[in-house]
């Protein structure tokens, strides 16, 4: 069997040594450079744009504008609204400026060092308007309803009752690998590598927007460095390269500065929550209320509505539900890892671990106590589902018996030492159709093809192992190729779903030809296997038919799907100085069965550095005054780094739910966030006594407490 | 970019003659080349100084030490005879950016680091250190970007340096040379408050270069602690800093040295915090009351910060002086 087996990633060599070669590492001749130029100020028009500096820098073959661009490109459709793009809005398509950061011109240049100078030298000016980017500073009665739902019709009088607002802040994606965008056309046919997430709804965005066929148009990533959801749409500035690189009958690169980086894509928007919890004094779970208000653009209304998920965390009887968004003058936000979950489990995890103080009952008895047995929303069953073995394990690998619950009650060498806890869901979603081609040539060797991506992850290894074990082939026979348009139909890597989706297509190809072999077919013997997942509907199929993106979520053929963990951590704050360390998490998953335990334990580990980061560092500081993200470099933005992160353990409990897919996989890919953020915030809590409630948990807050 | 004409000076009096011409110097780079992509730094000439030999030599056992302007921080950090004598010095190497950028940059271009605000760095908004005149986006920014001491109207930038604060705190003397000859600043002296002027961040002339740093040994630098508070680990500048010296004789601090930093738009002493240290016993109510003297009037996040700073950096002083 080679699932279940620790491979190591396919491509790690290739990686490690620089081989892989990535969108901005090719060089086509005569390949022309490009930067962007993008506006200072948040709101208003463009009044003039003087570009004769930068024109008449030697080497440099153009600098496009609005004037340039008005008219040429066909009007598209935001991910949102069923299209391919981040936003509907094409920043180039008039004068008007909707966000800091917007692109006001593309410079091509015969170097990389003349573009970036000629992108300083063009002029721009504008007629600037009032402006709002953060939430604080807009109105309720201006929000758009994207989610109002309840179950049962009146709360329940319980006798205790949490009732908090909760924050996040801005975030952004800052992949390791900036955004680029290399075109080049061959005729009326245009090729472009670029990190995408979605390399088929890349083609067809980009055929949409410049008026080709989607035959004419072939997006290549084979490799992409980080998406975390900021490459899963089209980003203007690929369309802009596309034009140009047609204009100037020359292929074009461009490079996005890392400042760049976040005002030209998604980002994830601010967020508060007030959660309001209704309980026994025993510790019954009576009644759930959320309220949930976040930025969007004015542009684009992109509800990221995460109650449907958090809701079916405990069993309540009673549950009302409300999000609305608040359009500010942002670029549009979008998916970032684990996007309708992270900020909306935080709130209720912390919620809950409230809960727990009051009643005095231990946090992780009160979320056991709380197990539903049908889904609370639906009453419908779910799939497997093994929460509270993932709190049982987790506990007993921390040592959670061992605590004192009473705040501030432990400590070591002078430092205040805190455990806290937190459960996760994540949806095992279950993507949408996805077909595969296998052909095993006459050297024995057995090429798997889908236009799925791997974002680093080590999907491709993964999927080869799922056709090793189909057709029953040695897995070092099977070649994966993803991460090309012209490939069979493949999904957004997004959702935590390539496994399932993708890899049910693989599978099903890998029986295909396992079939033929044995019926005395011989090689070279090429199959094709088409996946429809169980739950999609005619108006799905007709999406899918569309070209737009199919994702079938949790709730599907009368089951409930999730993926499940507990996260416990460990924090020593110093009392005198308020900052804050994460020793040790520990985290256990029901991630359904675990193709590579290697792979898989890397992404939670991933996500549980992310958590992490989220509890005690990353955040996009906004300057409220000029409504424009302020600071948006690495230096200002600040990730975990190794010194960060202590010893994490992972722990995979590994059960297959055949109520999810064929492979009865569920995802990693996400679900190791959710909860890190709220266990370290509750164990900051147990260490200080101080409840933070507005993240990231600065330590200036624990030391004023003291 | 822009063009700019490059000269290797091959030593210090060519550096001088280049520097004294107008040219730039240049030497870990680890800040201004990035200045010079962004175009936030326009030289129309810079002069590496890598290759002047005599910038490199250092001398940690002599009195005083004598370190090179050319030294790199991950040299000097790693060396035991200044962990001995000198122990804030090195942890605010050790504490200050990346293993890699250490082994890059210099003591001296580490003294003279370029502002982190995010209003100087992005190269657009109005800020009147990069473009004198142009306003101060930083002052309705966010708090967290804002010193607490030492600003002016033209500007609120912190000074981000770790280097500096415990240098202060260590009474070293910057050594410099111009055409004019050779002399001598107090480390305390070199930084200028922005006052209406936050273009100008230093007290050097034209053509004047440091050519080393001067560390006098002694109780209050032998026993002295830095300390930085920061939202992570590693890898970022502090939201606040201290160095702490201190004298102590049968229990009673008798001289103190108190240095803030990233809180202030220069490495700040605090005399204040001396006089609330000297003739009491180091106890945790003094470290905090010498805290709370720092910054008495204060308010925001890097004020906390700097508080939480000033206390840990006395009781870890304190320890060394051997208080217990």
């Amino acid at each position: 069997m080679s699932i279940g087996s620790p491979q190591v990633r396919a491509d790690a060599v290739a990686k490690v040594t620089g081989v892989a070669r990535y969108a901005a590492d090719h060089r086509p001749p005569g390949m022309l450079h490009a930067r962007l130029v993008t506006s200072t100020i948040a709101r208003g028009l463009i009044t003039s744009i003087d570009a004769s500096d930068a024109s008449g820098l030697p080497g440099v073959r153009a600098v496009i504008t609005h004037h340039d661009l008005a008219g040429e490109l066909n009007p598209v459709q935001a991910l949102v609204d069923g299209g391919h793009f981040h936003t509907a809005a094409c920043p180039l398509a008039g004068p008007v400026i909707r966000h800091a950061g917007q692109i006001v011109a593309l410079v091509v240049a015969e170097t990389g060092e003349v573009a970036e100078r000629a992108a300083h030298a063009v002029d721009v000016r504008y007629a600037t308007g009032p402006a709002v980017l953060d939430l604080a500073d807009t109105d309720p009665a201006d929000d758009v309803e994207v989610a109002r739902w309840e179950v049962g019709d009146r709360m329940p009088g319980g006798a205790v009752a949490v009732d908090e607002v909760y924050t996040t802040p801005a975030q952004h994606h800052h992949a390791i690998e900036l955004y680029a965008v290399l075109a080049q056309w061959r005729g009326a046919s245009l090729e472009v590598d670029v990190p995408t997430q979605w390399v088929q709804g890349e083609q067809r965005g980009l055929a949409a927007a410049l008026g080709v066929p989607e035959s004419a148009v072939r997006v290549r990533a084979p490799y992409v460095g980080g998406g975390f959801g900021g490459k899963a749409v089209v980003l203007w500035h690929t369309v802009l390269v596309a034009w140009a690189a047609r204009r100037l009958a020359a292929p074009v690169r461009l490079f996005v500065t890392r400042q760049q980086c976040a005002t030209v894509a998604s980002f994830r928007p601010q967020s508060t929550h007030r959660v309001r919890l209704t309980a026994t004094s025993g510790g019954r779970l009576l009644g759930y209320e959320h309220d949930v208000r976040a930025q969007t653009s004015r542009t684009d209304t992109v509800g990221l509505a995460g109650t449907a998920m958090t809701a079916r965390l405990y069993a309540t009887s009673r549950i009302r539900c409300r999000e609305t968004v608040a359009p500010v003058d942002a670029p549009t936000p979008g998916f970032m890892r684990a996007p309708a979950e992270f900020g909306h489990a935080f709130a209720l995890e912390s919620a809950v671990d409230e809960l727990a103080a009051r009643l005095q009952v231990d946090p992780v008895a009160l979320r056991l106590r709380n197990e539903p047995a049908r889904d609370p929303v639906t009453r419908l069953p779910f799939g497997g589902r093994h929460l509270s073995q993932c709190l049982r394990l987790g506990a007993e690998l921390f040592g959670w018996a061992d605590r004192d619950p009473r705040p501030r009650s432990m400590s070591d060498a002078g430092e205040l030492i805190g455990w806290g806890c937190a459960a996760s869901l994540y949806p095992a979603n279950g993507g949408g159709i996805v077909e595969c081609r296998m052909t095993l040539d006459e050297d024995g060797r057995a090429v798997v093809e889908v236009a799925a991506t791997d974002l680093g992850t080590g999907a491709a290894t993964v999927l080869a192992q799922i056709a090793a074990d189909a057709a029953g082939l040695d897995p070092g026979a099977v070649v994966v190729t993803l991460g090309d348009s012209v490939l069979p139909a493949g999904l957004m890597a997004a959702g935590s779903c390539t496994t399932g989706s993708a890899g049910s297509a693989v599978y099903r190809a890998g029986l295909l030809l396992r079939a033929a072999l044995e019926r005395g077919e011989s090689a070279p013997v090429t199959v094709t296997a088409r996946w429809v997942p169980r739950g999609m509907t005619p108006a799905l199929h007709a999406a899918h038919r569309r070209g737009s993106r199919v994702q079938l979520g949790p709730v599907r053929d009368g089951r409930v799907l999730f993926a499940y963990g507990a996260q416990f951590a460990e924090v020593r704050v110093d009392p005198v100085t308020g900052m804050v360390r994460v020793p040790r998490v520990v985290g256990v998953f029901d991630a359904g069965r675990i193709v590579n335990p290697r792979t898989a334990r890397a992404q939670l580990v991933g996500g549980i550095t992310w958590g992490i980061g989220h509890a005690i560092m990353e955040r996009t500081p906004i300057d409220r005054s000029r409504a424009a993200f302020s600071g948006t470099d690495l230096g200002a933005c600040h990730v975990a780094t190794h010194a960060d992160v202590g010893q994490v353990r992972v722990e995979m409990l590994d059960i297959a739910d055949p109520a999810v897919n064929p492979l009865g996989v569920k995802g990693v890919g996400e679900i190791g966030l959710v909860g890190t953020v709220a266990a370290v915030t509750n164990a900051v809590y147990h260490a200080t006594g101080v409840r933070v409630r507005r993240l990231p948990v600065e330590p200036a807050v624990l030391v004023s407490a003291r | 970019m822009r063009a700019f004409q490059y000269t290797r000076a091959r030593s210090l009096s060519e550096a001088v003659t280049a520097a004294a011409a107008g040219a730039t110097p240049l030497a870990g780079g680890t800040t201004l080349v990035e200045l010079l992509r962004a175009e936030i730094a326009r030289p129309a000439h810079v002069v590496d100084l890598r290759w002047v030999g005599e910038l490199r030599e250092w001398d940690t056992a002599g009195e005083p030490a004598r370190i090179g302007a050319l030294t790199s921080m991950a040299a000097l950090a790693a060396d035991p005879l200044m962990a001995a004598r000198f122990p804030a010095v090195v942890e605010s190497l050790q504490l200050a950016a990346s293993g890699q950028l250490r082994a890059m940059a210099t003591i001296g271009g580490n003294l003279l680091q370029a502002s982190r605000c995010p209003a100087f760095r992005d190269g657009r908004s109005p800020c009147n250190r990069r473009a004198p005149g142009s306003g101060c986006a930083a002052r309705t920014g966010p708090a967290h970007d804002h010193a607490v001491r030492g600003t002016s109207t033209a500007c609120v930038a912190p000074y981000p340096g770790d280097l500096a604060v415990a240098l202060v705190a260590a009474d070293a003397e910057i050594e410099t040379r111009s055409p004019a000859g050779t002399r001598r600043i107090p480390a305390a002296a070199l930084h200028r408050a922005p006052g209406a002027t936050p273009e100008r961040e230093h007290v050097l002339g034209r053509g004047e270069l440091i050519a080393a740093v001067l560390v006098p040994g002694g109780p209050t630098a032998r026993n002295a602690a830095f300390v930085k508070v920061r939202d992570r680990g590693s890898f970022a500048f502090a939201l606040g800093s201290a160095a702490v010296g201190l004298e102590v004789s049968a229990g009673l601090v008798i001289a103190a040295r108190v240095v803030l930093g990233s809180v202030a738009t220069i490495p700040w002493r605090s005399h204040e915090a001396e006089s609330v240290l000297v003739g009491e016993r180091l106890t945790a109510g003094t470290a905090r009351a010498a805290a709370d003297a720092a910054l008495a009037g204060t308010c925001g996040p890097r004020a906390e910060a700097a508080r939480g700073a000033v206390t840990k950096a006395c009781l870890t002083a304190a320890s060394r002086a051997g208080v217990s």
